[in-house]
């Protein structure tokens, strides 16, 4: 196994530390909607690799210097695979276009290790709502939940029968209801018949872009807090809106998001929206302010954390570290 | 967990590291085993008096390492890059207001927080301003020492504190806990900046081992009996 300098090889006895960076294998490549490819990516020696659930994703470190965060959308209990989805943007910035025009099988191409902040909590019965790209988490809680007997709805809608990836992996999936709404076909998905009516024992996992997100919080106002769970796949306020050097941070346990200007800390900006960090220096040296990162990667700056811990990506010091995605999840 | 010491900014050090943790290992062990000792004497007589007279010399460190952390930068600081004077200014506003809280926990103790060095507390004073005396790192390397000595009283503090019920002295406890961090790392990052020459390092270390013999002393409870008895 080749080892990168800051990175490690893989170690299936770590039980896949989330900071973790990998040299992986472009397995396969293949067209599976319009303008979507799915990528498997592999180990370099074809041995197992850390384990994830349903909901969890990798960051990937492209060679053009950017990161970018795609879920993984293949079977958990394959352990020699990860795959991913990649959906074409058409205002890509060298994202998406540099994976569907420059990669190519048997390539090498750099990774984290999964993070999960949208996991499957325990319920009787589970709606899912995809829109588009967006059913590339909800695919393994599908899968999954079908294979524990739960009861189960998934929502998937999407502009053409063409532009949706997985259709013939859903028709698989045993026990549960699945609505694929082509928009051209049926128009925009029901989301008042499926959740107008608070269920009480039913959780909602939702992925696809703002305006379904959008749209499916609202018709969840009224239910119970905790039943709703969300992934956005771009950040709520764009990127190439925002000004240059700055980013946005999320705050897990709440799903806030702020935005980080180019001159301010993250601490200072979280102070001002009222979240409190523990802090002394504000100058990266006495470690208090350490924060876990569930997504994203930090711009290290501080003094004190080593190297290797920089390097791993799985924690910072709010008071001077910044981004190098254009957004950071903290488990805040 | 970060480990302060191991912060960077400075290649001064390596060639004492392992020494300069030995020592700090050794100070704050018996920083620990002295509250200890205080703790298991108070238990079997609680008298908030004798825990106000505990913390007199520790209030009197906090302002004196305001007058010596100023004195060090009048004297030495523009030798130092801006953000180390900036840095060390920040520790002596909070080494002020930690004088301000603990001197508030003494008073709600019924004690009277001390306007001069307390006799139990002299040694130790001496020794830092007789280090500022010496060499521009010195008194650095001294508060350091002590600065890092106290991190073993934290940890006994805040267990009587729950036998007890003085939480208003673990409050003020826990935020000196966290502003020690800073201050130990901070420490430890200029002397490493700053050393270059064997005799840098001989003062560090001199400094060092000088006040190992002597910061753990005013956590006993005979430091608090010899103070009462006087």
């Amino acid at each position: 196994m080749t080892q990168i300098s800051s990175m490690t090889t893989f170690n299936p006895q770590s039980g896949g530390k989330a900071s973790q960076l990998f040299d992986m294998t472009v397995a396969e490549l293949r067209l599976v909607a319009d303008g979507v490819i799915a990528i498997e990516l592999a180990a370099p020696d074809g041995g197992d690799l850390p384990s994830w659930e349903p909901g969890a994703h990798i960051d990937v470190l492209l060679p053009n210097g950017l990161v970018r965060q795609y879920s993984l959308c293949g079977d958990p209990s394959l352990r020699d695979r990860w795959r991913i989805a990649v959906l074409r943007e058409p205002s890509s910035r060298g994202g998406s276009s540099w994976l569907h025009d420059q990669l190519q099988e048997g390539q090498r191409i750099a990774v984290a290790a999964p993070r999960n902040n949208f996991r499957v909590v325990e319920s009787e019965r589970y709606l899912f709502v995809a829109g588009g790209i967006g059913i590339t988490p909800i695919l393994p809680m599908v899968r999954s939940v079908a294979a524990k007997g739960k009861q189960w709805t998934l929502l998937y809608g999407g502009r053409s029968r063409r532009s949706m990836a997985f259709l013939e992996e859903i028709e698989g999936f045993q026990g549960g209801a699945s609505h694929i709404i082509p928009q051209d076909e049926f128009g925009l998905l029901d989301l008042d018949s499926f959740l107008g009516e608070h269920q009480p024992d039913t959780v909602v996992y939702c992925c696809g872009p703002t305006p379904l997100i959008e749209a499916v919080e609202q018709r969840c106002r009224n239910w119970r807090q905790g039943a709703l769970h969300l992934e956005r796949f771009a950040p709520s306020e764009k990127a190439k809106t925002r000004e240059k050097g700055s980013f946005e941070v999320e705050l897990a346990r709440s799903g806030r998001r702020i935005v980080v200007p180019p001159h301010r800390s993250i601490l200072d900006v979280l102070e001002e929206n009222g979240c409190k960090v523990t802090n002394s220096c504000r100058a990266g040296i006495c470690g208090t302010c350490l924060v876990k990162v569930l997504s994203g990667v930090p711009d290290h700056h501080d003094d004190v954390l080593s190297l290797d811990e920089q390097a791993a990506g799985d924690a910072m010091l709010v008071c001077v570290s910044r981004a190098k995605s254009d957004r950071l999840v903290l488990d805040l | 967990m970060v480990d302060v010491r191991r912060v960077r900014g400075g290649s001064g050090l390596d060639e004492i590291n392992d020494e300069l943790d030995q020592i700090l290992d050794s100070v704050v062990e018996n920083t620990r085993n002295a509250t200890e000792a205080f703790f298991a004497s108070y238990d079997k007589n609680p008298d908030p008096q004798i825990l106000a007279d505990w913390l007199t010399p520790r209030a009197w460190r906090e302002i004196d390492y305001v007058f010596l952390l100023n004195e060090q930068i009048r004297r030495y600081g523009l030798a130092f890059e801006r953000k180390h004077i900036t840095l060390l200014a920040k520790q002596s506003f909070q080494e002020a207001e930690h004088y301000e809280m603990v001197g508030q926990a003494i008073e709600s103790l019924g004690g009277k927080v001390p306007t001069s060095a307390p006799p139990e507390a002299r040694p130790w004073s001496e020794f830092l301003w007789e280090c500022l005396e010496r060499h521009p790192l010195a008194a650095i390397a001294a508060w350091n020492c002590s600065e890092t000595s106290a991190s073993g009283s934290f940890e006994p503090t805040f267990r009587a504190g729950a036998r007890h019920g003085f939480d208003e002295v673990v409050r003020i406890y826990k935020q000196i806990e966290t502003d020690e961090k800073f201050h130990v790392g901070l420490g430890r990052q200029v002397l490493a900046a700053y050393a270059k020459t064997d005799k840098d390092r001989d003062e560090i270390l001199r400094a060092m081992r000088g006040m190992r013999d002597i910061a753990w002393k005013t956590f006993t409870p005979e430091s608090v009996s010899q103070a009462r008895a006087g």
